[in-house]
Order: structure tokens, then C-alpha cells, then sequence
């Protein structure tokens, strides 16, 4: 374990040193079977796994869309929503990197970013000269967590989810899948401000997702 | 790109930012600090883990017939294949150098004072001026207020006040009230990113010269 301690990403992963090309491959990197087909798509436009892809995330993607009502939606928001977002998958596929981030994480960012654009698409009749997607172009680098460190944090946030208090699951639902800024949460949950935010933060503590306010700097 | 500033957005903002949830204008300048600092970069990704496990949760809706066929009908045998942006030539945020390109209210500096230049972008919302700012070497600005917030990013060379040295990638949230008088470096101009909701009042005497200061102008 003691590739724990390092703080770096080579000696974390011996290998990424050698050929990278290579190591995304490796199928000891990301081992699940979501993060292989995506890697499949990019790779070799792999027709079945798309699908295959298509049929897991397809449905989950149309709950996201119907679970913000925000300005903007419309009843047949949800299965556009699924064309937009899986013709992104397959169109960006090459440039996804399982080293930064799961399938389900990389297929989440595609999604949060076409609902808003969507729904502000249709709520703004200005021409908006940016889009949210613009607002995520990190620099190409190497992973800012090691792999390990990931897969450590996505299981904890897995397990610690389910036992949230349910107040504070309420909130984060509200504001990851029902898209509500912390303001509207707080006026329709009838809760202060400050309540909503320490309840989110003390979740968000509970997940390790941020660690105690004094690393707050 | 490395991982060199003080100052980051706190982590309601970054919640916020990851859920999409943030509005525009503090949302350029959000991702303008994420350009420079990996440690909000890597914090972000586990917001985003968060978003994508409740997303994997939620409940899954049967597609409307036809869905499937449509999109495997419409994809495209040759990828795209992501263009890499040669941070060499410049090491702006992308949403910066993309504002830059098209969305310029003037494509001149305007002078603020003697020492400060605007440039204003036109951002398709009306409650934050976003805006960059050029400070000259050693160049110091009016001293100022604020009525309303005022997010500021630097994007290239640093700045001071009576508190600290402001470099790259550093993020500061300016509230109602808080005085400053900010000053470029010796060594150089210094290039910052802000997002204004309200207008700046000076506390010069002789302020009303620097009538640009307190207009806010969302185009």
C-alpha cells in the first residue's frame, strides 16, 4: 500500500512512464464494464458497445432530464435530451481519458452540461455566446487524482449515499438532479440559507467528498 | 496549469459550478481558476463523482420508440477527434479566449484611469459586467467600494492590496463594503479576469473623474 502515500501520479502508477497508450488499455486501469465500452467507442467506433451503452445510460439519462423542471422544459425534453447526449458520447468518445474519471462520471458531465444548455436554449431568446460546455475545457494534463485515489473516493461516495440523513439526501437531490441553486432550495424546502448550505456541506463531509472547514483556506 | 494559487472559490461555489447551478458570470470565472489550479480541478471531480452516482440513481424512464434507432442512424463514422489548444500561444481559459474571439463589446482597451484599461464582454445576461481588466506596471487604481459582488481572477501577472499579492489563477471575491486599492506589480502589467453585479463606488473626492468605474454596463 505503499503507492497510498505518494502524492505522485507516476510512482502511483509505475507503468504511465512507459507507453500511455498502452496503459489505457490495460484493462487493470478501469475495470468497469461501462468505462471498457466507452474506451471501445473511441477506440475502434465500436457499433455494439455503443449500443450497449446506449441501452444502460438511455433511460437514466431521460430521469435526469425529467427530474429538473427548471425554465425551459418541455415535455419532450427528456428523449432530446437522450439524441444529444449519446450522439456526444459517441462524437467525443476518442477524447475520453479513463484515467481522469469513470464512464458515469465522464457520461454525467456531457448530460449536466446539454440540460442546461438545453433548457437555457429554450427559456433565453438572447443569443448566449457561451455555452456550459465551454465552461469545461480543463487543460490536458495527467490525472490531477491517481486512479486509486478515485476509485477510493467513487466507492465512498457510493456507500456513504445511501445512508445519508434523509434531509440531507433531499437537498443534494434537489440540487444535482432537480438542477436548484441553493437560494431556490431554500425557499422551497422553507429553510434558511445557511441551513441548506451546512446541511449540503456536512453531506459532502460524510461522502469525504471535502474534508473539515479548516482546509478551507 | 500548475497548481500555484491562494485563493480558490469555496467549496459551495465549486457544489455549485459542478451541479450547473451557478450563474453565468461567476461561472466564467470559476472555470478561469480552474484553468490554473489542479487542487479545485481534483476537487471538482469527486463534486462530479456525487452528481454522477444520484444521476446513476435516479430513476430510469422508459425511451420514447425510435430513440435508439434515430441516434444510430445519425452516427457519424469518422469521430471527432478533440483539437488539442495550444496553451503555448496562450495560456488563457478557453471560455476567456473564446469570449476574446467573438464576443468583444469593443475590440480597443478603454481607458479607466491612467493607470487601468477595460475591455467588456458581452456575456448574453445582465446581471454581472464581465470585463478585463489591464493594470500597468506599478499602476495604482482609484480606491474603491462596492455596492454589489465582484469576482475577480488574475490571468496574467499579480497584483497587491493592503492585505496580499494576488498571482495567476488566484480567485477573490469582493462583498458590499470591503474598501481596497488595489496595485499592479513592479514587473509587469497584470491582466485579471472580473464579473461585477453592481457599481463600484469611489471613495476619491475626486472620484466622479473616474466615471467608468461606476457605471455597470451589461450589454
Amino acid at each position: 500500500m505503499g503507492m497510498l502515500k505518494t502524492e505522485s501520479k507516476n510512482l502511483a502508477n509505475p507503468r504511465i512512464n512507459g507507453d500511455r497508450v498502452a496503459v489505457l488499455k490495460s484493462t487493470e486501469k478501469r475495470s468497469d464494464q461501462w468505462s471498457q465500452l466507452l474506451i471501445s467507442v473511441g477506440e475502434t467506433h465500436d457499433r455494439q458497445a455503443f449500443a450497449k451503452l446506449f441501452q444502460h445510460f438511455g433511460p437514466l439519462l431521460k430521469g435526469f432530464a425529467h427530474a429538473s423542471r427548471n425554465e425551459g422544459w418541455f415535455p419532450g425534453l427528456g428523449d432530446d435530451l437522450v439524441q444529444e447526449v449519446m450522439i456526444k458520447v459517441w462524437n467525443k468518445a476518442a477524447g475520453y481519458n479513463a484515467e481522469k474519471a469513470s464512464a458515469t462520471t465522464w457520461i454525467y458531465t456531457v448530460a449536466r452540461n446539454c440540460r442546461i444548455d438545453m433548457l437555457r436554449r429554450k427559456s433565453n431568446t438572447q443569443h448566449l455566446p457561451l455555452e456550459n460546455e465551454d465552461f469545461w475545457h480543463e487543460p490536458d494534463e495527467e490525472t490531477p487524482i491517481s486512479l486509486l485515489q478515485q476509485k477510493r473516493s467513487e466507492d465512498k461516495v457510493q456507500s456513504s449515499l445511501a445512508q445519508l440523513p434523509k434531509e440531507q439526501d433531499e437537498i443534494l437531490r434537489k440540487v444535482y438532479l432537480e438542477g436548484k441553486s441553493h437560494a431556490e432550495a431554500s425557499a422551497e424546502l422553507g429553510l434558511p440559507l445557511g441551513t441548506v448550505k451546512s446541511r449540503v456541506r456536512l453531506a459532502l463531509q460524510k461522502m469525504q467528498v471535502i474534508v473539515s472547514t479548516e482546509a478551507q483556506e | 496549469m500548475n497548481n500555484t494559487s491562494q485563493f480558490h472559490p469555496d467549496d459551495t461555489m465549486l457544489l455549485e459550478f459542478s451541479a450547473g447551478t451557478l450563474a453565468t458570470a461567476p461561472s466564467i470565472c470559476v472555470s478561469a481558476h480552474l484553468h490554473f489550479c489542479s487542487k479545485c480541478r481534483a476537487q471538482l471531480l469527486r463534486l462530479d463523482q456525487v452528481g454522477s452516482q444520484l444521476m446513476s440513481e435516479a430513476e430510469p424512464l422508459e425511451l420514447e420508440e425510435g430513440t435508439f434507432d434515430k441516434v444510430m442512424a445519425n452516427l457519424d463514422s469518422s469521430q471527432q477527434i478533440p483539437v488539442k489548444v495550444d496553451s503555448q500561444q496562450n495560456n488563457y481559459p478557453f471560455s476567456v479566449t473564446k469570449l476574446l474571439k467573438n464576443n468583444l463589446v469593443s475590440q480597443t482597451w478603454k481607458r479607466l484611469s491612467s493607470s487601468v484599461d477595460v475591455a467588456r464582454f458581452e456575456t448574453g445576461q445582465e446581471d454581472f459586467e464581465v470585463a478585463l481588466h489591464k493594470i500597468c506596471a506599478g499602476g495604482k487604481t482609484p480606491k474603491h467600494d462596492h455596492h454589489g459582488l465582484e469576482y475577480t481572477v488574475v490571468l496574467k501577472g499579480s497584483f497587491s492590496d493592503e492585505n496580499a499579492v494576488y498571482r495567476e489563477g488566484d480567485f477573490l471575491i469582493r462583498q458590499p463594503g470591503d474598501v481596497h486599492q488595489p496595485m499592479g506589480a513592479q514587473n509587469g502589467e497584470c491582466i485579471c479576469l472580473s464579473a461585477l453585479s453592481a457599481p463600484i463606488k469611489l471613495t476619491n473626492p475626486l472620484g466622479f473623474l473616474m466615471k467608468p468605474w461606476l457605471r455597470i454596463n451589461p450589454m
